[in-house]
Formats: C-alpha cells, sequence, structure tokens
C-alpha cells in the first residue's frame, strides 16, 4: 500500500476571536507522509490550529497551503476529499451499525444522484480490513466499548481517503490497550505514505509513536523537533508549569 | 458487563428475516411499491358504498387511460369513482409521503428521534392560519383552494420563518436553540389558536375536525396546487440525502465530509416546511406519520437518508392510503385518530422486536 | 293584541320565489342568498336536517325524499330512509349513489360549509336551510314548498299554523301575568342559553313569558352571575329530554335562590317541537305557554306526555 501523503504550509498563521487572540505567527512545514504530534497545555491553541487547518475557522492572518495551494482557494469538497478528520466524540441520534458509520465517510465523493458507487463499497471494505474490525462491521456502534468506537471513527477517517489525516486527542477515554492499537494504527497510515497530524495529551506516548512533535503554548509554536529536544525539562517546567518529575519518562532525569 | 453480552445475544438472535431485508433495501423497496399498488387498488374499490371491483377497474381505465370499455355503470358510480375516490387515495397518498419525507428531514436535521414535521411550530401556524381562515367570513377561492387551505400553508409557513429568525438559524443557533424556540412560538401560537376556538361559537366543530386532519375534502383542485409542491420539494429533499447523512454526526463532522452546514440546512429547512404546509393545507393535522414512518423505516434498514428518504416516502404513502380507508369505512372518523390507533402499535412491537440499542 | 299577532302581521313569507309563473325550471334563492336553479319537480329529495324533513313529509313529498342525518326521527317513516350524514358530516358518496335531484342543506354550521361547497362543485342543486327566528320558520316551509313543487301545501300548512299561532296568543294575552323565563340549552360547561332574537326567546315571548337571554347574539353561554341577578320566575327544562329534571336544578350551587326555584316553578317540556324550526312548532309553542302558564287551557292541543316523572314542580 503506498498513498501520496499532504504536503503542509504554514506561514504566519494568526487567528483572533474578537480581542483575543488565540493564535499568533505560527509556521509550520508539513512534508507528505511524516507523523506530527501537537502537544501543550489546555487553551495552547492546538485545536484552534487544527481548526484553521481543515477550513472549520478562518485565519485572522498568514496563509495555509496544501500541497503549495492556498486553502482559501479550495472549495470544500475538495478539502473534504483531502484531509480526513477524525472527530473526537460522535453522539448519533439514531442506532447505527459500524459499517453505516464507515460509509459516512464517503459522502464528499458521493454523487447526489447515484449514491455510492463500487469504489466506494471498496473503499469502505479496504478501511475497514485497515483498521482491524472486521468482526464489528455488523454491530450496533452503540454497543461498543470507548476503544471500538474510535477505531470506527479512524476507519471512517481512513475511507474518506484523505491524504492527511487529523486527530483530535484520539486516545482520551481509552485504556492503554486501545491507545497503543490506535497509535500504532496511525503509524501504519504514514507508513504507507499517509500525512497524519495529531494531538495528544499523554506525552510518553506521544514522544514514543511521533518522530516529530510540535510544542504549542499561549496561541505560539515554542518548539519543533524530535521529541528529545522538545520535551526538554525546562520546558515542562515552563509550559506546563508542573514539575518534570510528574512526567515518567523525565521522571528519573 | 453480563448485561451488555445478554443484550448483544439476543440482538443476535433477534436478526433474521430482518437482517436479510437489511441487506436487500431493494427488496424492502418492491414490497414497498406492492404495498403502495395494493393500497391505491383498495382506496379505490373500497368505500361506503358498494361497486364492483369489474366496474371500478372498468371506470378507472376508461377515464384515465382511455381504455375501449363499454359503459355499463351509472353515473353516480362514475362519480364515486372519478370524483370522490380518485382524488382522495391520491391526496393519501400525496400527504403520506410528504409527511414522511418531511419527517425524516427534521429528525435528521434536529439531530432529534422525537422531531416530526410539525415540530418546529407548523402545526400550530397551520391551525391558527386555518382557525382564522373558519371564523373570516368571507368565500375567497384562489387556485380552487379555499380560504381555510391558504391561510393553513401560509400559518405553517410564517411560524416556521418566525423560529428560524428568532432562533437566529442563519448564525450560530445549535439545533437545541431552534428546538426551543420552535417550542415557544408553537405554544404561543396554540394560544392564539385557543382564543379563535374560543370566539369560534358554530363553527368550532370546523376548527376541531381540521385540528384532528381529514380527507374527506380532498377534489382534484387541491391536488393540483399540492401535488406539485410535495412532490418537488421531496425530490430536492431526497437529492439531498448526502447532506442528512453528513449532519447525523453533528455540524463539525459533517464540514469535515464536506457538507456546507449553514447552506444545507436552511435549504433542508425551507424545503421540509414547504412540503409539509402543503400536506397541512390539504389534509389538516394529521399526526403521527411523519414521526412513526421514518423510525420503522430506519429500524429495517438503518439510518441511511438515501433509502430512509425513498423508503419513508412509499411506505408513508400507502400507510396514509390504508389509514383513510379505515377512517371511511369507520364512517369518516378523522383520520388522525386511525394512524395512532395503527401507527402506534406497529411502532412499539417493531421497536422491541428489532432492535434492543434503538436509543431515544 | 297578542305579540304572536304583531309579529306575525307582517310575515315575509315566499321571498325566496321568483316570479314566474310556470314552476319547473325554477330559481330560488336560499337563506344563505345563494340563488339555485331546480331544472324539473325534485323526485330524489336529500334532507340534511331533522326540520327539513319534517317540513317535506308535513308537505306530502316523504315519498319523493331518499336521504336524511342520522337525527331524523319524526315521523316514524324516515327512519326508512338513508342516513347520509352524522356528527362527522356529509356522506359523499352516499349522496352521490343516491343521485338526489335536490338538497336541502342547513345553514348557519349544521351541514358543513365545505360539504355544501362540495355537493354544489359534483352539480347538485343545494338549497340551505336556516331560520334565525320564528317568521323564518314559515318563510322556510314557503321556501321548501316552492323547490319541490309543493306551494300549495305550504301555503295551507304556513296558513293553518298562523291560526295556531294566533290562537295560542289569543289565549296567553288574556293571561296579564308575564314571568321572567329561563330557558336552559344545557348547563355543562357552561348554561347554554337563547341568544336575543333567536328562535328559542321567540317562542317564549309569543308563549307569554320575558325570556333571559345571552344579551349578545353572538352568545350562546350566560355567566351564572347574570343569571342570578336575572332571577327567572320560571325556567323551563329544555334539556329534560336528556335527563335534567327540576330536583337536579334545585341541587345546583347558587340556583337556590333564584325565585323559580324557590316557588317551585320549574319544569320540563319536550325541547324537539319547540326548538326545531318545522311544522310542530305551534304544538311546541302550546308545551311552551301550558309550562310558562300552569292555568293555561288549550284544548285544540294534545295534552303533552309527561316528563321527570316522580320529580315534579
Amino acid at each position: 500500500m503506498s498513498e501520496r501523503g499532504l504536503r503542509i504550509d504554514i506561514e504566519g498563521l494568526g487567528l483572533r476571536y474578537g480581542r483575543s487572540e488565540v493564535l499568533s505567527d505560527i509556521d509550520l512545514h508539513i512534508e507528505a507522509g511524516e507523523r506530527l504530534c501537537l502537544v501543550g497545555p489546555n487553551g495552547a491553541g492546538k485545536s484552534s490550529l487544527l481548526r484553521c487547518l481543515t477550513g472549520l475557522a478562518q485565519p485572522t492572518s498568514g496563509v495555509i497551503r496544501l500541497d503549495g495551494q492556498p486553502l482559501v482557494e479550495i472549495e470544500r469538497g475538495a478539502i473534504a476529499r483531502t484531509i480526513s478528520v477524525v472527530p473526537g466524540q460522535v453522539d448519533l441520534p439514531f442506532s447505527m451499525r459500524v459499517e453505516e458509520v464507515v460509509r459516512l465517510g464517503r459522502l464528499p465523493h458521493e454523487n447526489p444522484f447515484t449514491g455510492t458507487s463500487e469504489e466506494d463499497r471498496r473503499a469502505v471494505d479496504a478501511a475497514i480490513a485497515r483498521v482491524g474490525i472486521d468482526r464489528l462491521r455488523d454491530r450496533d456502534v452503540q454497543q461498543l466499548s470507548m476503544g471500538e468506537r474510535q477505531l470506527v471513527l479512524v476507519a471512517m477517517a481512513v475511507a474518506q481517503g484523505g491524504r492527511l489525516i487529523v486527530l483530535d486527542e484520539p486516545t482520551v477515554h481509552l485504556d492503554l490497550r486501545h491507545q497503543v492499537d490506535v497509535l500504532t494504527l496511525l503509524t501504519r497510515l504514514t507508513d504507507a505514505g499517509l500525512t497524519v497530524l495529531a494531538v495528544l495529551h499523554d506525552l510518553p506516548l506521544a514522544a514514543h509513536f511521533f518522530g516529530r512533535l510540535v510544542l504549542l503554548d499561549e496561541g505560539r509554536l515554542v518548539a519543533d523537533g524530535a521529541p528529545g529536544e522538545v520535551l526538554s525539562a525546562e520546558r515542562i517546567r515552563d509550559v506546563y508549569r508542573v514539575d518534570p518529575r510528574f512526567v515518567p519518562s523525565f521522571a528519573s532525569s | 458487563m453480563t448485561t451488555t453480552d445478554l443484550a448483544r445475544e439476543r440482538a443476535a438472535v433477534r436478526q433474521g428475516t430482518f437482517e436479510a431485508l437489511r441487506r436487500r433495501p431493494v427488496v424492502l423497496g418492491l414490497i414497498g411499491l406492492l404495498a403502495l399498488a395494493a393500497a391505491v387498488v383498495a382506496g379505490i374499490g373500497l368505500g361506503s358504498v358498494f361497486i364492483s371491483p369489474a366496474d371500478t377497474v372498468a371506470i378507472v381505465g376508461r377515464e384515465l387511460l382511455g381504455w375501449p370499455v363499454a359503459e355499463t355503470w351509472s353515473r353516480a358510480h362514475e362519480t364515486i369513482v372519478m370524483e370522490l375516490r380518485l382524488p382522495r387515495v391520491l391526496t393519501a397518498l400525496v400527504v403520506g409521503l410528504g409527511l414522511s419525507v418531511a419527517g425524516v428531514t427534521f429528525q435528521g436535521l434536529l439531530r432529534n428521534p422525537l422531531a416530526d414535521p410539525y415540530v418546529l411550530g407548523t402545526a400550530s401556524g397551520a391551525a391558527l392560519g386555518a382557525a382564522i381562515g373558519v371564523l373570516i367570513p368571507l368565500q375567497i377561492v384562489w387556485l380552487g383552494l379555499g380560504l381555510v387551505n391558504i391561510l393553513a400553508f401560509v400559518g405553517a409557513l410564517t411560524a416556521i420563518a418566525i423560529v428560524y429568525r428568532v432562533a437566529g438559524g442563519g448564525g450560530r443557533a445549535t439545533m437545541t436553540s431552534i428546538l426551543l424556540t420552535g417550542y415557544a412560538v408553537g405554544s404561543m401560537l396554540a394560544a392564539g389558536l385557543s382564543l379563535a376556538m374560543y370566539l369560534s361559537g358554530s363553527q368550532l366543530r370546523q376548527i376541531f375536525f381540521y385540528l384532528l386532519g381529514s380527507l374527506s375534502g380532498a377534489d382534484w383542485q387541491s391536488l393540483a396546487v399540492g401535488l406539485p409542491v410535495v412532490a418537488i420539494g421531496s425530490l430536492l429533499i431526497m437529492l439531498r440525502a448526502r447532506s442528512i447523512n453528513g449532519l447525523l454526526l453533528g455540524d463539525d463532522t459533517a464540514l469535515h465530509l464536506g457538507v456546507d452546514v449553514r447552506r444545507e440546512r436552511a435549504i433542508l429547512l425551507a424545503l421540509a416546511s414547504l412540503v409539509t404546509a402543503a400536506a397541512v393545507a390539504m389534509a389538516g393535522l394529521i399526526g403521527f406519520v411523519g414521526l412513526v414512518v421514518p423510525h420503522v423505516i430506519r429500524l429495517l434498514v438503518g439510518p441511511n437518508a438515501r433509502l430512509v428518504l425513498p423508503l419513508s416516502a412509499l411506505f408513508g404513502a400507502s400507510f396514509l392510503i390504508w389509514a383513510d380507508l379505515g377512517a371511511r369505512v369507520t364512517g369518516e372518523l378523522p383520520v388522525g385518530i386511525i394512524t395512532a390507533v395503527i401507527g402506534a402499535p406497529v411502532f412499539v412491537l417493531l421497536l422491541r422486536r428489532y432492535r434492543a440499542g434503538y436509543q431515544l | 293584541m297578542a305579540a304572536a299577532a304583531i309579529m306575525l302581521a307582517p310575515l315575509p313569507w315566499a321571498t325566496g320565489v321568483s316570479a314566474s309563473d310556470a314552476l319547473f325550471p325554477l330559481a330560488v334563492t336560499d337563506d344563505e342568498g345563494t340563488e339555485v336553479t331546480i331544472d324539473a319537480e325534485p323526485q330524489r329529495i336529500i334532507s340534511l336536517s331533522p326540520a327539513n324533513t319534517e317540513i317535506a313529509f308535513a308537505l306530502g313529498a316523504g315519498d319523493r325524499l331518499v336521504g336524511r342525518t342520522d337525527w331524523d326521527d319524526y315521523p316514524a317513516e324516515a327512519a326508512e330512509l338513508t342516513p347520509v350524514a352524522s356528527f362527522t358530516g356529509v356522506n359523499m358518496e352516499q349522496v352521490v349513489a343516491l343521485e338526489p335531484d335536490l338538497v336541502l342543506a342547513a345553514g348557519n354550521f349544521f351541514t358543513p360549509p365545505d360539504d355544501i361547497e362540495r355537493m354544489r362543485e359534483l352539480g347538485y342543486p343545494v338549497v340551505v336551510i336556516y331560520a334565525p327566528d320564528v317568521p323564518a320558520v314559515m318563510a322556510d316551509i314557503e321556501l321548501i314548498g316552492s323547490a319541490i313543487g309543493a306551494r300549495e301545501e305550504a301555503a295551507a300548512l304556513t296558513a293553518k299554523m298562523a291560526t295556531e299561532f294566533d290562537a295560542i296568543g289569543e289565549a296567553v294575552a288574556a293571561i296579564d301575568a308575564r314571568p321572567r323565563v329561563f330557558y336552559p340549552g344545557g348547563s355543562e360547561p357552561e348554561i347554554f342559553a337563547p341568544a336575543p332574537g333567536s328562535v328559542v326567546a321567540d317562542m317564549v315571548t309569543l308563549a307569554g313569558g320575558d325570556p333571559i337571554t345571552t344579551a349578545d347574539a353572538a352568545a350562546w353561554a350566560i355567566p351564572l352571575e347574570e343569571l342570578i341577578v336575572a332571577d327567572p320566575e320560571v325556567i323551563i327544562l329544555g334539556d329534560a329530554n336528556y335527563g335534567i329534571c327540576p330536583a337536579d336544578v334545585a341541587a345546583r350551587p347558587g340556583w337556590e335562590e333564584m325565585t323559580a326555584v324557590v316557588t317551585g316553578d320549574v319544569r320540563a317540556v319536550d325541547d324537539v317541537p319547540v326548538t326545531r324550526p318545522g311544522p310542530r312548532l305551534t304544538q311546541g309553542l302550546a308545551s311552551l305557554a301550558r309550562a310558562i302558564h300552569p292555568d293555561l287551557e288549550l284544548p285544540a292541543f294534545p295534552p303533552d306526555a309527561p316528563l321527570c316523572e316522580g320529580a315534579g314542580a
């Protein structure tokens, strides 16, 4: 499996709501096929950055380019076919089966007249197989555990066929086993060539599964690089305002 | 743990014929078509006056399809079939279809299983409009529609427009705030309706019958006006099934799936309201169809709007024809009573039978 | 002279009939002002009110009636007609199946206006009959007489009724008392009272009473307080047919102080002839006059069957 990932260039990005500055002067370049994790305390601007990148929020300044093309010039349908977002938490008004949820990922590809095509069905099958939830296929989503639901949502994003997969705290609520399952899946996706951008709160897991971390604080990009460089004891103390010994991997240092 | 395991096991046991249907929605569609055909035939063939099936077929064949059949029946029978039963059955079909399609749309848009076509004040608006139409001592007929029908249509649309504006539907309004505004505006209009009923004196009966819904006034003129509105509105809604599906997951996810949420929601609300208003103007407030038919279909095929919309249209149409036939043979009971009496037990039965995990 | 004579003298009957001498085709103007053309003498008539049915029978056209409502209970032969209307409205299929050449509908929403419109759309001549007061009843009898080709019978009937009205009027005029009379049409949930100028109010006046009314022609009910102030001297139980008897009235809170209740002048009548705007109206008037003035002698009219046995006043 080899897919072409999306290249992202963010330059001078700023976002303000009224008087409050949520993001300022963010420069970030992500290569195609890269796996990158955004970290930072609550309110650092991680989710806002994702919202700008996926077209949900309009930046007040700066520019975002997808494969060199400014995001503002791309219509919503095309963005949806390029960027797959794994929803944080979804509450469904009606009971739905796993396969039906995964199939929703194909909406951006659907023709309003003819509906789901053979290609869509193949993509759904492939996504289910890739995420490894075949055995859940006909189950009601409401009967699944939190971890299983998260995998279903990842499968939906995979079926969507974006060249960038965005996840906002995909491991929250999950036990360790399911956290590892989801993150392992992400490494497989980048191995296949896709670009993956995630927000994680769990620093040790982030450090283990991502080769590149970006640390945000108060709307600014504070550090960008390998986990070892970004998560120095000093930064943990400055940014998170905690004793680094509370972070397991720094407990010894 | 054990309780969920048990629920899973029971759910697994329940799957059988249901599962087979679910895997083949086309089969369900064919069953729906057959049921609709049977309903139309029964609706034209049966009534308080007996007309032989052969005559019924011959009358319809000769008058509609130009069959060269000799006229062996009485004028009266021809009038009953062509002027009373046929327009009535077709009106039931159109109204049942429209209410079901609108029901699917409102439930999907508002992400609320309890929503129905009347949820955003359309019912109270239409009822108040109709009551005013009853009370105004004028005989106005426009496009073959009486004042009551026209004002019911206008009332329904006005109510929903007020709800949408007051809730700030174009902006950041959440569906919950639109729902609550709908409830508030509906209550206010209902108070107006109560006042109109209190003041209506001998016209009370007419307003009351409108509230219960009836197809006894169906004729070709109102059908000729209502049919295109419901048909075009429903078709345009079906072409937006994609958006309804996207909205199942909430606004943000719908946006991520390429749905222009604000625009699609406004368009779908407008279309569903238009269809509801047309149905209400033709037949009064027939309850239950728009709430239950979509749920029954969802229980059978899942929530995919691309399937739920056309199947609800089919089954909603035949359901209302059968219910109206029940109303006719029971001496013109209001059809809303029949839809509830038949619909509620069927719904509860399906709910218990097919889906343990269905949450309301 | 008698109030009856004053009211009946300038009876505006024969209003709805066109001047033409040839009977049919005929154009009549019904009580809602609609001009209706009747091509030939009607042979298949549907009556949509008990009063219309009684009038048609009284004019000797009972054998030409084909349809009736669920409430047509007089004369007994009416039961043999096909019922085509009930509280849910007109059964249009039955109407069409009966192939009527004349429909005598009832106004003031008794026959639903939509149904009247529908029958006209289907091409049937529909004459809407509605009598807001006693003289109008006489006019309606003449109107129906014209519509069904029984003018002479109608003229004879109204002449006979006029004579009877006069006879009762003279008998009543001989009595000086004009008691305040309350004629309730029901007491739940509100006290239903006759509106001023209504048939019932007219009838009470003609029967030698001073009717207590709702004061507003559009109101149906009277508040209890106003009724206590009006203080009826005689209460006539128009709802006696529905099981309301003098003892029930005395037991109602607030009613025990009314003069009629104190003096025991609470009497039951059969409300059908009193309130049904048809040929038995004079008989109803006689019953009503006897109920208001128990000493009144009206030998020309048969005695009333007793209502509320044992609970008498």
